[in-house]
Formats: C-alpha cells, sequence, structure tokens
C-alpha cells in the first residue's frame, strides 16, 4: 500500500533522551552552563556567543520584565524583533511563565509595506495577545497596525538594560500546555497560527535527534533561516535548545545580501549540520564567484538538510559541481509547522546520498504513476526522497477521491503522528478543513516507494493539461537554462482556456537585459522547442519581461501566485475565467 | 553633489531604464514606484561599494532609501567600516 507506517519509538535505537523533561524550559535548565549556545554572527568582526547559562540568565530576566507587564500563564506573547539572541531570550522568557509566545516577521525594506501591514493587522488581531514586544528600531508608522484588545499593552525590549531584574519561581508549566505559536509563511498563511505543546514539541525533538544522530558535545548547527519559520524555529532554536547543541545564526537578510557569509561561517566555525530550502542550493552556488569557492573548508559538515521545497535533483547536483562536497552531505527532510517540523528524514551518516528513482515521465503525467526504468531510458525523470519516517508517524497517500492508494502512485500526501498541531489558533473553521478524521492533509502531492517518501509538488500549483498533470517547477527548470533568461526567474502557471475546456501553460520569464526582448521571437521560439523536446508539452504563450520584473518572496525566489496576478492584471486577455482557482 | 552620489544615480538610471525620468539626490524612489523592493538588495550592495561601510540589513527600511541623500545618510547612520 502506499501509506507508511514509522517504527515505533524504540529504547535501545537512540542514546540520547528527553524523557525526563516535562517541558521545553525543563530541557534548557539541564544544559551544561559553560557550553556556547547561540552566537549571533553579524560580520568578520562582530559576534556575540551566549553560553546557556548566560542564555538562562537573560531569559529569566525577560520572563522578569514580561511579568511586570501583566503576563501570565495561558497569555499569547508576540514578539516583533529582529533575529538576534534577545528576540530568542524574550522568546524564552515567555515560555518560562507559561505563555505562548509567538515570533512574527518583522519589517524590512524587502517586504512590501501594504502586505505585510495587513499581514500584521490580521495575525495580531486573531492571537488577542496579553502583550507584543518590539525592539527600539520597529518602525513608528507600523505601529497602528498591531491589533490589540482590552489591556494589552506594546512595548519596546531595550537590549536588557534592566540586569537587576531578577525572575521570581517561575510557573511549573504542564507538557500538554500551550508551548507556542508558529505561523507558516505567506499572506494567507499569517492567519494560520500553528498551536504546539510542550509535549508534542519534545517528542518532535526526541524522533529529529535520534533521526540525526544528534550529539551536542559534537554538532554544531548554522542558520540564517528566519525564527518565524518552522525550519528556523524548531531545526535551529528548539531542537538546540533541548539537545544542548551550539548553534551559529545570522540573519536572513545578511545572508541574502551576502550568501557567501553562510560558506566562512560553516568553514570557520567547523559546523555540522545546517538546513537550506532548495533554491538556496543554486543560489549559494550562482553567487559565490569560481575563484573563490576551493576557500572554503566543509569537512565538518554531516549534513546540509534539503528541506521545505521538493527537492530538485538539478539544485542538489549545481551545489555539488560548484563545491566539490561529497553527496553524502546533502540530505533532506519533509517537515511542516503543523507536525511540529519534520516527517521524514534521510539517513545521514551512512556514507550514501538520499535514494532516488528514475521513471517514467509519461506514466508520471498522464496516470500520476511512477514506474522506475533506466536512468538513461528516453523520458526518464528523476526523484529525490525526502527520506523515511520519523518514528510513530504515518503517512496515507490519497487520490482526489480520497482512495488510499498503492505504492508508486502520486497523490495528496496525509499524515498521522504523535507530534500533531492541536489546530490554528482561534480558527476551528481551518482546523476541521485540514484535521480529517485524525489525518493532517498536507496540500502536498507525493508517493511512496520502498519505504521513502517522495514530495513532487503543492496540490494546488498542479497544472492539468489535456489531462497530464504537469509541475510547474520542470517547465521552470528547462525555460530557467536559456541563456538569456535571468537565473531562476521563470515562473510557469496554467490558465484555463473555456474553448479547450483544460488549462494551457503560461511562461514568464525575465531576461538578462532590456536589450534582449530586441530577440525576443528567436528566444522564444528556443525556449518552446526546449520545452517541448524535454517535456513533449507545449507552451500556448510565452512573456518575455525585463529584469526585475517577476515579484520576489522575502527569500529571492519567484513567488509563484503574485507573479501570476501581476501577469493576470498587465495580461487581462489571458484571464478568461479560470475555474478552479486556487483558494 | 558628491561623487559617490552621482555614481549612485547613473547606477540608479541603468537600474530602472527610463530614459525620460530625470532623477536628482531628492527624487523620491521607492514610494513613487520608480523601483521595486526587491531592487533595494542590489542598491544596497551598491551603497556599501560606495561608502565602503557594512551596512547591516536588517536596519534599514525601504523609507531610509527613498532618495540618494536619504541612502547615504542611512549608510553613515548605520554603517560601519569594513576591514
Amino acid at each position: 500500500m502506499g501509506s507508511l507506517v514509522g517504527h515505533k519509538n524504540s529504547r535501545a535505537e537512540y542514546n540520547w533522551r528527553l524523557t525526563p523533561f516535562a517541558n521545553l524550559i525543563g530541557a534548557l535548565e539541564a544544559a551544561p552552563g559553560d557550553r556556547p549556545f547561540v552566537t549571533a554572527w553579524i560580520d568578520e568582526d562582530e559576534q556575540e556567543t551566549v553560553t546557556f547559562a548566560e542564555f538562562r540568565r537573560r531569559a529569566r530576566a525577560h520572563a522578569a520584565i514580561l511579568t511586570r507587564k501583566g503576563v501570565t500563564a495561558g497569555d499569547r506573547v508576540i514578539i516583533l524583533m529582529p533575529q538576534s539572541i534577545a528576540a530568542m531570550t524574550a522568546f524564552v522568557g515567555a515560555m518560562m511563565l507559561g505563555a505562548a509566545p509567538a515570533f512574527l516577521a518583522y519589517p524590512n525594506f524587502k517586504i512590501e509595506a501594504a502586505k505585510y501591514r495587513s499581514g500584521l493587522e490580521g495575525v495580531t488581531s486573531n492571537l488577542e495577545a496579553k502583550v507584543v514586544v518590539l525592539d527600539e528600531g520597529f518602525p513608528e508608522e507600523m505601529l497602528e497596525y498591531i491589533l490589540l484588545q482590552g489591556e494589552a499593552a506594546v512595548f519596546r525590549l531595550d537590549e536588557l538594560t534592566d540586569s537587576s531584574a531578577q525572575a521570581r519561581e517561575l510557573a511549573a508549566v504542564a507538557g500538554n500546555s500551550l508551548a507556542f505559536l508558529q505561523h507558516s509563511a505567506g499572506t494567507t498563511g499569517l492567519q494560520k497560527g500553528v498551536a504546539l505543546t510542550h509535549a508534542a514539541v519534545l517528542r518532535q525533538i526526541q524522533h529529529l535527534a535520534g533521526a540525526l544522530h544528534l550529539d551536542g558535545s559534537k554538532d554544531k548547527i548554522y542558520s540564517w533561516l528566519p525564527l518565524y519559520h518552522d525550519m528556523g524555529l524548531i531545526a535551529c532554536f528548539m531542537l538546540p535548545m533541548v539537545c544542548h547543541v551550539p548553534v551559529v545564526m545570522q540573519s536572513p537578510l545578511d545572508w541574502v545580501m551576502h550568501p557567501e557569509t553562510m560558506l566562512q561561517i560553516i568553514s570557520e566555525n567547523r559546523c555540522t549540520l545546517a538546513w537550506l530550502p532548495n533554491f538556496a542550493f543554486q543560489f549559494l552556488a550562482r553567487r559565490t564567484p569560481a575563484e573563490r569557492r576551493g576557500r572554503y573548508d566543509f569537512s565538518s559538515l554531516r549534513g546540509l538538510i534539503n528541506c521545505s521545497e521538493p527537492v530538485r535533483a538539478a539544485s542538489a547536483a549545481e551545489f555539488q559541481r560548484a563545491f566539490s562536497v561529497p553527496g553524502s552531505v546533502l540530505q533532506s527532510s519533509y517537515a511542516m509547522a503543523e507536525n511540529v517540523f519534520a516527517v521524514t528524514q534521510s539517513v545521514l551518516d551512512g556514507g550514501s546520498a538520499p535514494a532516488c528513482v528514475w521513471a517514467d515521465a509519461q506514466q508520471f503525467r498522464n496516470c500520476h504513476r511512477v514506474v522506475p526504468v533506466a536512468a538513461d531510458a528516453t523520458n526518464a525523470m528523476q526523484f529525490i526522497s525526502s527520506g523515511r519516517l520519523l518514528p510513530n508517524h504515518q503517512v496515507r497517500i490519497v487520490s482526489e477521491q480520497g482512495a488510499t492508494l498503492e505504492q508508486g502512485w502520486v497523490g495528496e500526501i496525509l499524515i498521522q503522528s504523535d507530534c500533531l498541531f492541536q489546530g490554528y489558533y482561534n480558527r476551528p473553521d481551518l482546523t476541521a478543513a485540514a484535521i480529517v478524521d485524525g489525518w493532517y492533509r498536507t496540500g502536498d502531492l507525493g508517493f511512496v516507494l520502498s519505504d521513502e517518501l517522495y514530495v513532487v509538488g503543492r496540490k494546488k500549483d498542479l497544472l492539468i493539461v489535456g489531462g497530464e498533470n504537469i509541475y510547474p517547477q520542470d517547465i521552470e527548470e528547462l525555460a530557467g537554462t536559456h541563456p538569456a533568461v535571468h537565473d531562476g526567474r521563470v515562473v510557469a502557471m496554467g490558465v484555463y482556456d473555456p474553448q479547450l475546456g483544460t488549462e494551457e501553460i503560461v511562461v514568464v520569464a525575465e531576461l538578462e537585459s532590456e536589450e534582449l526582448l530586441g530577440s525576443g521571437e528567436r528566444i522564444e521560439s528556443e525556449i518552446r522547442s526546449c520545452v517541448v523536446s524535454g517535456m513533449g508539452v507545449a507552451v500556448r504563450k510565452i512573456l518575455l519581461k525585463p529584469p526585475k520584473w517577476i515579484v520576489k518572496s522575502t527569500a529571492g525566489k519567484p513567488a509563484r501566485s503574485a507573479t501570476r496576478d501581476k501577469l493576470l492584471r498587465e495580461h487581462p486577455e489571458l484571464n478568461r475565467e479560470r475555474e478552479g482557482e486556487d483558494t | 553633489m558628491s561623487p559617490e552620489a552621482e555614481q549612485m544615480i547613473t547606477h540608479i538610471r541603468e537600474l530602472i531604464r527610463r530614459p525620460g525620468i530625470a532623477i536628482d539626490e531628492n527624487t523620491p524612489l521607492v514610494t513613487s514606484g520608480l523601483i521595486d523592493s526587491m531592487a533595494l538588495v542590489d542598491l544596497l550592495l551598491k551603497l556599501e561599494d560606495l561608502t565602503h561601510l557594512r551596512i547591516p540589513a536588517g536596519k534599514v527600511q525601504a523609507k531610509d532609501m527613498n532618495t540618494v541623500a536619504l541612502m547615504f545618510a542611512t549608510a553613515q547612520r548605520v554603517g560601519r567600516p569594513r576591514k
């Protein structure tokens, strides 16, 4: 069957255990005081490291400040601060009181102001927080978009000037109480505060630490991931906090500006683990000049874990070519905030890359079925596994009609586990739609083969053209190989044609320079034939645009739905009643 | 106008490719829609080059980059000397 069951957690299998901890704070309290915990890396000249003891001291002081502001157990605390040690100690300080903190994205020059303001209004009104903690630099003009109720207060937390603040006896926090809320990315996602208990987070960390063979005395994590995202919050903050692992962190913005600094930090600090979304592998390879790639030493790395987007074979291959790292370093995981974090993890330290399969592309697109073929077969396409299930996890692959599918058939991924979320905070409507009969509907498409889970795309992005299932990423990858197209700046989408009764493929591609628009006809026809020969599907329309046209996400990758909206605004002729518009 | 500000203006002209539009030190760029927020990464990198300062991106908001004059003032305010 296409369902997978993770083995029961067996004591013999893991050398690390957190069962003695009643809650996340208990795990922090048990950390060796003199071990470094967080290093905030600003640049070559400015770094700050706090030990576990110092982190605890600052978190307690923040708990004392929050107490004075009236925060008690059961309250929500919003933290709107730039990525920093102070933001992390404020978060833990709130948890020490039994309150549930939530990190929200801090405004920056790359986020469109209108979008940010509406997201901020939505999320603050939904959370009904007792306090909103800001840093001193939070822009005045944004304050009016923080919606508060009753006696709620907003205050600016200066860099712990109040060193005299001492916490009273901290609340005994029950394992089944709410630990924090994490928000999934995206504007609509902002309304979804994923509610997680201490017990669920601890169970996830136990499973994950086991799968990673994590060792606090040897491992060191690197991260540029935002703390409001599950990869940043769980893999790079809660996991190291609970398992007593040092972490070196830089801000996502600093990384986007100078991506190469990540390589420098890993190399100089001998980091062993990092998590990255798929696009970052390509981004790093393309933004690091060839003559500088040899400077970095990656011999300390056990795993660069490709997570949060479908794993693309081409991205991993490009990174590997650029930096000559062993294939066994590039690992994979499938994760989501609703399950605290990871559902699967590939095998680290086994000396091999994640499993992969070559499958017949025609069968995949026409029948949603994976039929393995030889790598050199005509029409062979490659899929990289996201790994095996963590213990106490189950996956079912279901058809559109909800029937459980056999191995090798592609369908929606449903999951069940012992660390699944309680629901979306204050949103029983969204919770009821997401959890059906105890199974969480992920909205992702994938298949199971030989006990491995493969994730192929988002259900809502899938294009259905004349009965064939087309993944926009496949078209984007092909179109992006044209030398006139700016790296990675291609978006493929389906536009419904009511006369044909099917979707047709529209591709929008950004050119390297405006001058190239003069050769638009030639470039269009070359892209068209590249997609036809690579995938056997015809693109109805190719729209070439000048540099900077495609709407990008805060991380710098094309934002599919925002780009589609912009395209349909500029080209109303394309918008011929697209039924089934994603919701 | 400083030579650096002139170089920045030339860079912005090349970036926006709208020959009919005059740009000086005080022309609003973000609020007028001449440049989008994504282009600001590019401008911030250029600003680092021209000023020889390291500019912590997290301390910069779009309004701080609205004009060329503001950009250089922002660099002076939050930038730090580079080795």
